[in-house]
């Protein structure tokens, strides 16, 4: 157990593990929004035929170094968040870095790919990737202040900033967090609908305005590396909330349940929305989110 | 004759030298230059220990010159930026006018500065501080421009921060009729309430103004940005250190030790959050490159001082080791600056793009200062900033964290409009002439920027000297309990290893490096920015696709009401009430002779109605 293989290897299977649920949750979210549009939709395993093809690819043009190594960026974040993210409690085997970095950690290591990839989208001169990245930002700065309060308030109530052992207290006491710390749940669950950017908050793609953002001039290898650190990088931030609010999962069908009902909501509060401009996304982040923010404080501050 | 007063004497007699010598042409007076900075700087790594003191009298007053463990962290910083910062200067002051005087600061600033560290008694301290305000008010104003607004501003404000310190000095001196930082630490507790506060406060606002503190910060954006870049590297990365350095003897050795102590500490914590924010909102509306910096130190300063004002072992040690890496990526970001300013003519952001393939050893230089600058790992930034939430959080402080939160999110904004602006985005033909700057610019960034990712893997290095000094000030040893070479922990025992994390992010990076560049990049080709998808049309050479102006203004759009108060303008209009004021004594003083003698006649007038008739005489 204690060889570096053995922790090479559990980390590549927690990666396609990762790789593969996130595909699947991404196929699904997209044939329930077509029923719900009442049309018939793509079948679910559509995104593993629009992975494989895109794999398949050879690219022409390249735009310069920084957009050739942009994906690469993106894939460090996704990998190391979903390997500092516990996945399975009280496991042995896909421990990975659970136990080299904490809550403050994961939460800036998630932004040093979207930086990186950024500067990747800035380097093709497309005006819309800049532009998208722009609002990405300043979609940042929005959902990131009633997110850190709901973790700081968990942090402060529980004396920890590591989230094996957030983990740990929920086996302990019995009771999720989700129920323990209400109001730091709503604001978590607040924050995420602009993390996920789904619709009203997909201000960053904005597909029929700004053409993809961010990830056009990508195509082929890079735009397969993209979509495969997206469908990983999703996997981490479904199991990091079930982690922290719904007690974790010691098996994989535990799991799946937990992170699909946590994905639902985002997703199906995207359907029924029109999209925000980004001064409204930013407000609202700032409003209700806030509220629910400082009263997860308050509540951490008085228990 | 000691190391300490032989250092001085280079310096002193190098800066007069190579000030004599500007007459001459060529490259003597750049070695002279690069000589009286090099070699008291080698001396001082060499020959000095921390604890040997040199002492004499003058004038009545007993000096004492020697290096503490504390002065000596910032010592590194200083000696390490200054000598950077002048290989850079030579080259990018070359075919400048006035380059005799512009070493002559230089070096007079370096002295002053090692000189403030040096000083065991306040009155060399002063002199020092002084020296040191007067050689970077001529820097500011060493290009000509703005001199009314700008370098009376800068003057006005280290006149106030002069004469509260000098205040504050004479009230020690008459308390305990000694000069000696010592006597002043060991008699402070002895002191009457009054006092207690009043000192503090005086030496604080003295500090505050060169540490760009709220509401004292007006002077910085522009003094920062009109001084040469060469010296705006050192005036922010090493200059604001010393108000930093100040500030933690006050805040340590004479706040803790009375009872008030925690209530003045939150205040300063506070002001130091509110520095922070606002420094970030202002430095991401600039559209100047050296004025955004100037704004952004001003808000990575504000981390500093919230470091410092909470003053628990991981918050003190989060503040100086911020200290150190902001030396080292502000620093090189205003060289870059410099750089860009020199090859193109101008640090607009909205006028420069696509740098990236014409300069990309300053872009290297760049990226690796603004991810330290953004606390994104692995590079040193992000040690700093995490001990410096987890110090936040362990302490209860709900608030402060939130705002520090928001302020170094909302960084990520200016940024990567640094980044975006000067390197990335179309490339323009009015900017196809530009090459790489001079390789006696680029190597200096070069080292300061590979530095920072050394610190964030090994931030160990760094945190020892921090913490010996720490020692020196009344902490505990936290090494092994908050600090190992590659591993941080805060208070409760949670913990960040560095070491397994870059290892894996640099494996992850070379697998899809390989993965993407593998039947690809060899084949490919590159394309130009104006090559692009835009629905099916291709760009003209000559259509216009660059996007620089109103950058961030959705963002703006949304944190409008944050930004409609400004300190300055409050200045601004004291100033007017003053000048009005100055104006009306004018017409009593009008300089004419009758006038006065008017006054005398009327005051006599005066003295004789109000006389009382029924006095004795």
């Amino acid at each position: 157990m204690e060889s570096i293989w053995y922790k090479i290897l559990g980390a590549i299977i927690t990666v396609i593990v990762a790789f593969i649920v996130g595909l699947t949750y991404m196929g699904l979210s997209r044939k329930i929004t077509a029923r719900i549009q009442n049309r018939k939709g793509p079948p679910f395993y559509q995104n593993f035929i629009d992975a494989l093809k895109l794999a398949s690819k050879t690219s022409a043009i390249h735009h310069g170094f920084m957009q050739h190594v942009g994906p690469a960026f993106m894939m460090i974040t996704s990998i190391m968040s979903v390997l500092v993210v516990p996945i399975l409690t009280g496991d042995q085997w896909f421990s990975n870095l659970n136990f080299k970095g904490d809550l403050i950690f994961l939460l800036y290591i998630m932004v040093f790919g979207p930086l990186g990839m950024a500067l990747g989208a800035g380097q093709t001169g497309n005006p819309n990737s800049a532009i998208g990245v722009t609002r990405g930002l300043s979609q940042m700065v929005g959902f990131e202040i009633p997110w850190v309060m709901a973790l700081v308030a968990l942090m402060m109530q529980y004396k920890t900033t590591s989230i094996v052992d957030l983990i740990n207290i929920q086996q302990e006491q019995g009771v999720w967090l989700m129920f323990s710390s209400p109001f730091a749940f709503i604001a978590a669950v607040l924050a995420m609908l602009g993390m996920f950017r789904y619709s009203p908050f997909d201000i960053v793609g904005a597909p029929t305005e700004l053409a993809s953002g961010p990830v056009s001039e990508n195509g082929g290898k890079y735009l397969f590396t993209l979509m495969s650190s997206n469908s990983i990088f999703a996997f981490a931030k479904l199991t990091l909330y079930v982690d922290l609010f719904l007690g974790g999962a010691s098996n994989i069908v535990e799991l799946l349940i937990k992170t699909f009902a946590i994905y639902l909501i985002p997703m199906l509060y995207g359907t029924v929305s029109p999209r925000y401009r980004t001064e409204q996304a930013i407000k609202y982040f700032w409003g209700w989110p806030l509220f629910f923010g400082f009263l997860a404080l308050l509540y951490a501050a008085i228990f | 004759m000691s190391t300490i007063i032989l250092i001085f004497i280079i310096f002193l007699g190098g800066a007069i030298l190579t000030f004599l010598a500007s007459a001459l042409k060529g490259i003597l007076k750049e070695v002279l230059f690069l000589a009286s900075v090099f070699v008291p700087v080698v001396l001082f790594f060499t020959n000095i220990s921390i604890g040997q003191t040199f002492s004499f009298q003058a004038a009545g007053f007993a000096f004492q010159w020697g290096i503490t463990p504390l002065s000596y962290v910032f010592a590194l910083i200083v000696a390490g930026l200054g000598l950077m910062a002048a290989i850079y200067a030579v080259s990018a002051m070359r075919n400048k006018e006035n380059t005799g005087f512009f070493y002559f600061n230089y070096i007079l600033t370096i002295m002053s500065m090692l000189g403030i560290l040096f000083s065991r008694d306040l009155v060399s301290f002063f002199i020092f501080w002084e020296i040191m305000t007067w050689s970077s008010y001529l820097m500011v104003v060493y290009q000509g421009k703005d001199v009314q607004t700008v370098g009376i501003k800068y003057f006005i404000f280290s006149a106030v921060g002069a004469y509260a310190m000098l205040m504050a000095i004479v009230v020690v001196y008459s308390l305990t009729g000694s000069m000696m930082i010592d006597s002043l630490v060991q008699s402070f507790p002895g002191f009457s309430f009054d006092m207690q506060l009043l000192i503090p406060i005086l030496l604080l606002i003295g500090f505050g103004v060169k540490s760009a503190m709220m509401p004292l910060h007006v002077w910085a954006p522009g003094a920062y940005s009109h001084a040469p870049m060469a010296y705006s590297s050192i005036f922010s990365g090493a200059l604001s250190k010393m108000g930093i350095y100040g500030m933690v003897i006050v805040m340590v050795s004479l706040i803790s030790h009375i009872p008030e102590g925690h209530w003045f500490r939150e205040v300063i914590a506070w002001l130091g959050g509110i520095t922070a924010v606002m420094g970030t909102l202002w430095a991401i509306k600039q559209d100047d490159a050296k004025k955004l910096l100037a704004y952004s130190s001003i808000g990575q300063l504000g981390y500093i001082i919230v470091g410092v004002g909470i003053g628990t072992p991981l918050a003190m040690m989060s503040g100086l080791f911020l200290a150190v890496m902001h030396a080292l990526f502000k620093g090189t970001l205003f060289m870059v600056v410099g750089a860009i300013e020199r090859q193109t003519g101008t640090s607009n952001l909205t006028e420069v793009t696509g740098l990236i393939r014409k300069m990309p050893w300053t872009f290297l230089a760049s990226l690796f200062s603004i991810i330290a600058l953004a606390g994104i790992p692995p590079l040193g930034g992000f040690i700093g900033k995490w001990m410096l939430y987890e110090s936040l959080i362990v302490s209860d402080h709900y608030l402060l964290v939130i705002v520090i939160f928001f302020s170094s999110t909302a960084a990520f904004l200016y940024c990567y409009k640094f980044l975006f602006g000067f390197f990335l985005g179309q490339e323009e033909t009015e900017w196809s002439h530009v090459k790489e700057a001079p390789a006696m610019m680029v190597v200096p960034m070069l080292i300061l920027a590979v530095s920072t990712f050394v610190l964030g893997v090994f931030p160990g290095l760094i945190l020892n000297p921090i913490n010996e000094a720490m020692q020196t000030l009344g902490y505990a040893n936290t090494q092994g309990h908050l600090w190992e070479m590659s591993v941080i922990f805060n208070e409760w025992g949670n913990q960040v290893a560095m070491q397994p994390i870059v290892y894996t992010i640099i494996g992850i990076f070379l697998f899809f490096l390989t993965f993407l560049t593998i039947k690809g990049y060899k084949e490919t080709r590159y394309v130009t920015t104006k090559d692009i998808s835009s629905s099916g049309e291709v760009p003209k050479e000559h259509e216009n696709l660059t996007f620089s102006m109103n950058f961030m203004q959705p963002f703006f759009r949304a944190v409008e009401p944050l930004m409609r108060r400004q300190i300055d303008k409050y200045y601004n209009g004291f100033a007017n009430g003053m000048e009005a004021l100055f104006d009306f004594t004018r017409r009593i003083y009008t300089g004419n002779g009758q006038t006065y003698a008017m006054y005398v006649v009327i005051f006599v007038v005066l003295l004789l109605l109000l006389k009382t008739p029924f006095s004795d005489n």
